[in-house]
């Protein structure tokens, strides 16, 4: 096997596409000569500065397609026999009123509660029957918002649209009213991070009810913006010592991408001291990179009169 | 994340075998074709994004082929796999797009990241500037020859490479896929290497 093509199948090898008698020849080749095998690094090189190129859809990109696909779907192929009986109104409040009843369980970020008001009245308009849904007067529907998803004219001169339509509503009261809280508590998963930021940081001084507290370690774990989980550690501190607040806790020391929020974190869990917790610390002294959390944790250990080591 | 999650990740949550979801789907069962989509759209969300490297595109692409899946499941006559069939629409409507933005020379340049779309480039930059100027220029200049290198490439290179290096298909599938043999699919892959090797320079 000579060099040139040797060079030729580098690519083919890197990806492991040779015939397995091939490869070992390649190996072989590579093992014996240094040039070939600087080719064969600036193959690893290529490959290694592509896979930072690597783009990722944003995090309720795939919530949304799914919606709109199922929406999509709906609207053309109609359910033989789905007949319904009460207004749309009274359904999408019934929607409602579902999606917030199951928000204790609801720890997972998934799509905002605009995506079921989406998905509802995109199903709901569309219509099941294309003889019986009556366009709507939108002139005189007040502050609607509407975005046509599909037109289809047919032989007979009419025409199908498909919309979905989002209504403005305003509601006002007192933070310890059970109907504002579940709407702040839907507002902590809206894609809108300003007003994740504002209603996680409103429910912070109501973390006592046991959906507040989910919603803020939700918001902890799971929110990709670093305001948002500043607000939900704010809201924990009085919760620092439950056992569940700890473990989100330390799995925001650990794994949080941001110094604050992982010095945050380090505040809230040393208001108590237990093994587990010096154990960790003692392990991040070892491989924290920044400096301050570093500082942060080597100060919380001494506090305690505990080894900076380990052994 | 990982390279190559296509290849194992999808059709791995089923508890039901995929022939059976689309014999379920092909009789007009909703629930298995919703099922169907869930195995495999996050892998197709991801293909389309990286390759377009635009969230409206990539929603577009995702609608666009799961909506071809659905109204002409019942012609899939089982001659492939299910992935397979699926991916041949999904490259279909990326290649289109491709060959569109080909001719009006427009490739988006800046990802559109305004709802928190992940580029591992960008983030090396967002660190670099204060602590090291020169590694900072450095990665932006990486940056600019690697998304020329990749705008050199033909659609189909550029499918090619996408579905090898980044969605981890074997190469057989992917001939499969793009209704092409193997050797061609090597080929492809090849050439894609070459060019963006001589593009890239010293880079790497």
């Amino acid at each position: 096997m000579n060099c040139d093509w040797v060079r030729k199948l580098i690519p083919l090898y890197f990806y492991g596409e040779l015939p397995s008698e091939e490869e070992e020849r390649v190996e072989e080749h590579l093992h014996g000569c240094a040039a070939c095998a600087r080719e064969m690094e600036r193959q690893r090189r290529l490959a290694a500065a592509l896979d930072r190129r690597l783009a990722e859809p944003p995090p309720l990109l795939l919530e949304e397609c799914r919606v709109d696909l199922m929406a999509a779907i709906r609207s053309q192929t109609p359910p033989r026999g789905a007949v319904v009986s009460r207004g749309p109104w009274a359904l999408f409040l019934e929607a409602m009123a579902a999606t917030l009843a199951g928000f204790q369980r609801f720890r997972q970020p998934v799509g905002a509660l605009a995506l079921v008001a989406l998905g509802f009245f995109a199903a709901r308009f569309a219509g099941t029957n294309p003889g019986a849904a009556q366009a709507p007067d939108l002139s005189a529907a007040g502050e609607v918002y509407s975005t046509v998803r599909s037109i289809q004219p047919d032989n007979a001169g009419r025409v199908r649209i498909a919309y979905d339509e989002t209504r403005r509503r305003e509601v006002s009261g007192r933070m310890d009213d059970r109907g504002i809280q579940k709407l702040l508590l839907a507002a902590a998963t809206e894609s809108n991070p300003a007003m994740r930021v504002e209603s996680v940081g409103l429910l912070s001084e109501r973390a006592g009810s046991s959906d507040v507290r989910d919603a803020l370690l939700n918001a902890l774990s799971h929110d990709s913006n670093a305001g948002v989980r500043m607000k939900a550690l704010e809201g924990l501190k009085p919760l620092a010592g439950d056992p569940e607040v700890r473990k989100s806790l330390a799995g925001a020391l650990v794994s949080d991408d941001d110094p604050a929020v992982r010095m945050q974190a380090v505040d809230l869990l040393v208001t108590q001291r237990d093994d587990a917790t010096v154990g960790m610390l003692q392990g991040l002294v070892q491989k924290e990179n920044n400096d301050y959390v570093r500082l942060k944790c080597e100060r919380a250990l001494k506090d305690w009169n505990a080894s900076v080591g380990t052994f | 994340m990982e390279i190559g999650h296509a290849a194992e990740a999808v059709g791995a949550r089923l508890t039901i075998p995929v022939d059976e979801l689309v014999r379920a789907a092909q009789r007009g069962d909703q629930d298995a074709f919703e099922q169907l989509v869930r195995a495999y759209d996050r892998s197709v969300l991801r293909l389309a994004m990286n390759l377009l490297r635009s969230p409206e595109d990539a929603r577009d692409v995702y609608q666009e082929a799961f909506l071809r899946v659905y109204r002409s499941l019942d012609t899939f006559r089982f001659d492939c796999s299910f992935q397979t069939w699926l991916y041949r629409i999904v490259t279909n409507i990326c290649l289109d797009q491709l060959r569109k933005r080909k001719v009006r020379k427009e490739e988006p340049a800046v990802m559109e990241t305004g709802d928190g779309a992940l580029d591992r480039m960008d983030s090396f930059e967002e660190e670099a500037p204060h602590a090291d100027p020169e590694r900072a220029a450095w990665n932006k200049e990486l940056k600019a020859r690697i998304e020329g290198a990749l705008q050199d490439l033909s659609p189909r290179e550029r499918m090619v490479f996408e579905l090898r290096h980044y969605q981890g298909l074997r190469l057989r599938n992917i001939g499969e896929t793009l209704g092409t043999t193997e050797e061609a699919a090597k080929n492809c892959l090849f050439r894609a290497t070459q060019k963006m090797r001589s593009v890239l320079g010293d880079f790497v």
